[in-house]
């Protein structure tokens, strides 16, 4: 065992091998996905069965006049994102729904069908998640109000007693209330035990409206055409 | 001896008689002093505060209000900062006093170009410290086990490339015919982890993949730096240590060497069962299961030759540092694989996947078998670099109880605990609805599973302490090996006689 | 594509992969990479650090032996 040469050659292609299986064919598979209508027509406007945008050199295209998910994030929800990123959101919660009969995602009203692949395609930064401490996110806009996000973000106890998740009081200012203009639009509503000193009232800050904004802006309510709702 | 050949020479040996004789073990120690002390006491320092970030960070994890009211302390953040202290500061840091020595010592040859060494160490602890300040500042990145921020990257690109520039030179002036096992496993490790670092760099940070392909690139990488980094650094050092402690070859030698191929082809594609279930193409995932099964070859191939060589000199390994921490270490690397594998089988991620479980073999890997092996090649190189004894053996015996029960207890509470957490999540009535339909039932039910994870670290803190403080002692102690009988000492070499 | 030709180039790719395995065992059988290979794990040991010596135990408990 004598040649260096030899050595770097096979551990080189150990290496270089796991990557093109891995990383490389999964690139080249996954870059021609676009945003896609649930249902595919071809070029007479016909409905095209199965879930290929190409069959038999025939271009198949979305459906006219329907939406194309998913869609991209903008504005509050973007910057809200990169907050999630910073507080280390992903560590205790995922955001991808297993298929059903592989867990209990389903029954747990996670969602209504297996995430796929293209639902995540205009995402710059993906965070599918390892753990689920807290529940699966991938929903959560459609499952609660804003009101409840402010509340929960600001302290986990108000609206879930014996949550483990972090207070984020940080990301709300406890002011006193302008007597010029009164209370503050933006205050938000807290039960009594965690209200402020009278006269003092709790507004979200920029990064909270932000947070909460991507919070609302997740869902995978629409069918695509490799993947319909489970009943 | 005299001579300094530049670094252009040393990258191209042409034949200096005065250099290229065989240095003795006592020379190749004394020349890697000063890097090896820069390192270790760089990874003593991260290992500390690694251990109280992780200590806060658990006890965050049943009361969430604990430090609640800071930003930079929030549980995402320490947690993170947590990681990257014990992989990049601790683990790397005391790689780069280690790896090194072990690799002069099998090449027999001394040490040169230290200086590129010492650089290296500054550099890389200035990019661990920007790093983990950027995380707690809140620019982290949201990728597992790269979330120090872009900036810190070129830093650490540049001190892996010093590092491995030095491991090149170090082999190429190797005095020795016979290349042997651990050389093998350190060579492939310093040539893999550049690697692996800066095409998930490139794919995850500078120029993002598409879509899920992040995920994949992701956990190609982190199990990899797990894989290809730490599990062949720390199998090359048991390699050398266990035969070297005993003073008795490895049992099969031929055995080594087909495990370090077999664990070179199949460690590589493990990574992926991180996405089992995942929205990610199906075949990726069977190929990761199908190499996560594999690994028990390389695995049972380890274990065996490890166990064998030990066989017989069990009194005398219990009597040595290095032998208590090295075999507790490799025993445990044949649990956590054997897990590992496990865990990579469908029906068992489909429970163990998002618990608390994952977290509990991280830890099983990362501290139980790696850390624990080179907390025994720190208690057998310090003594001969230092050429003075440790100074206190009760310390020693503390640092392994707390560290080793502390870390099996992590391990059970962690794996019962999200086992049962797993089950539960997924536990239907027969209606079809689920059995806890409340979410919080299933947290409370983990909380004293948590309870019992920050009383483990509590114990490992405490094993920590004593070893930094007996690394301390050590140094600044006066007393020189010569001055009384030095058991974990050789007899001096010539020169120093 | 269909699953046949899937599993032709699978297939060509297999036996590209096992011909390379055995071109580079029977290399490194040629050229004696395989012969004595045992006697590798005695390299580590030299006459500063012979075989059958053990080299590290406890600080405290040998210096009481020796004293």
């Amino acid at each position: 065992m004598k040649s260096l040469p030899l050595i770097f050659l096979g551990v080189f292609f150990t290496l270089a091998f796991s990557w093109t299986g891995i990383v490389l064919t999964s690139q080249i598979q996954l870059k021609e996905f676009t945003p896609a209508t649930p249902d595919l027509v071809d070029s007479q406007d016909q409905p095209a069965p199965g879930g290929k945008y190409l069959v038999d050199g025939e271009t198949i295209k979305n459906t006219p006049g329907m939406t194309a998910n998913p869609q991209p994030l903008v504005g509050e929800a973007q910057r809200g994102k990169l907050v999630y990123q910073q507080m280390g959101c992903l560590y205790c919660h995922s955001q991808q729904v297993r298929r059903q009969g592989f867990g209990a995602d389903f029954e747990r009203g996670w969602g209504q069908r297996q995430s796929v692949p293209r639902d995540y395609i205009e995402q710059d930064r993906v965070m599918l998640g390892t753990m689920r401490t807290g529940p699966d996110l991938t929903n959560v806009g459609l499952r609660y109000s804003e009101l409840w996000q402010f509340q929960h973000l600001y302290d986990p106890q108000i609206t879930s007693p014996g949550s483990i998740m972090p207070p984020y009081g940080f990301l709300f200012e406890v002011r006193e209330i302008s007597p010029l203009t009164g209370p503050s639009a933006e205050a938000i509503e807290l039960p009594e035990a965690y209200q402020p000193p009278a006269g003092y009232e709790v507004v979200p800050s920029r990064r909270a409206k932000d947070l909460v904004a991507y919070l609302m802006s997740l869902h995978q309510d629409y069918e695509l055409p490799e993947i319909k709702f489970t009943q | 001896m005299s001579s300094n050949p530049s670094l252009l020479q040393s990258l191209s040996p042409t034949g200096d008689a005065d250099i290229s004789l065989k240095a003795r073990l006592g020379e190749v120690d004394a020349s890697m002093r000063k890097p090896a002390m820069l390192f270790l006491v760089s990874a003593v320092f991260w290992l500390l505060l690694g251990t109280v970030f992780a200590l806060v960070a658990a006890i965050k994890a049943t009361n969430p209000d604990f430090l609640g009211g800071t930003e930079w302390l929030t549980f995402g953040r320490v947690r993170s900062a947590h990681l990257n202290a014990m992989i990049f500061g601790w683990g790397n840091n005391v790689i780069f006093a280690v790896a090194p020595w072990i690799m002069g010592r099998l090449s027999r040859a001394r040490i040169r170009h230290t200086s590129i060494l010492l650089i290296a160490g500054i550099f890389w602890n200035i990019a661990v410290t920007v790093g983990i300040f950027g995380i707690l500042r809140g620019d982290m990145i949201g990728v597992e086990w790269l979330e120090m921020p872009s900036y810190a990257a070129p830093l650490i690109i540049i001190t892996y490339a010093l590092v491995g520039v030095w491991v090149i030179i170090a082999f190429r002036w190797r005095q020795t015919d016979h290349v042997y096992v651990s050389q093998w496993y350190l060579l492939a490790a310093f040539f893999w982890l550049p690697w692996l670092y800066t095409v998930a760099q490139i794919m995850l940070i500078f120029e993002p993949a598409t879509g899920v392909v992040q995920s994949l690139t992701n956990w190609w990488f982190a199990h990899n730096v797990l894989g290809l980094w730490l599990t062949p650094i720390a199998l090359g050092v048991a390699y050398y240590l266990i035969p070297k402690v005993l003073g008795r070859p490895i049992h099969s030698y031929y055995l080594s060497v087909v495990g370090f191929w077999a664990l070179a082809l199949f460690y590589n594609w493990a990574g992926v069962h991180h996405l089992i279930g995942g929205p990610v193409p199906a075949w990726v995932i069977s190929a990761g299961t199908v190499a996560s099964v594999m690994m028990v070859i390389p695995v049972l191939v380890v274990g065996i030759n490890h166990h064998l060589t030990v066989v017989g000199l069990h009194k005398e390994g219990w009597a040595s540092p290095t032998i208590r921490f090295v075999m507790f270490g490799a025993i445990n690397y044949t649990f956590v694989s054997l897990t590992g594998s496990l865990m990579a089988l469908r029906h068992v991620n489909e429970v163990t996947h998002f618990t608390h479980f994952t977290v509990g073999h991280a830890h099983h890997g990362v501290y139980a078998f790696f850390t624990m092996i080179m907390f025994g090649a720190v208690y057998y190189m310090m003594p001969r670099l230092l050429l003075r004894e440790w100074p206190n053996a009760f310390l020693i015996k503390v640092h392994w109880w707390m560290a080793g029960m502390g870390i099996l207890l992590m391990v059970v509470a962690l794996q019962v605990g999200g086992w049962i957490q797993g089950l539960q999540m997924n536990a239907l009535n027969e209606d079809g609805t689920p059995v806890y339909s409340s979410f919080i039932q299933i947290v409370e039910n983990t909380r004293p599973w948590l309870w019992l994870r920050s009383l483990s670290g509590l114990m490992i803190l405490i094993g920590h302490l004593a070893f930094g403080v007996n690394v301390f002692w050590m140094i600044f102690s006066r007393r020189r090996a010569g001055e009384q009988t030095a058991p974990t000492l050789l007899s001096p070499t010539t020169e120093q006689a | 594509m269909d699953w046949g030709q899937y599993i032709l180039i699978g297939f060509v790719f297999a036996c590209l992969f096992f011909l390379g395995a055995a071109l580079a065992l029977h290399w490194a059988h040629r050229h004696g990479q395989l012969t004595n290979l045992e006697k590798g794990a005695q390299s580590i040991f030299d006459e500063d650090e012979p075989m059958g010596e053990i080299t590290d135990a406890f600080p405290r408990k040998r210096r009481k032996k020796k004293n």
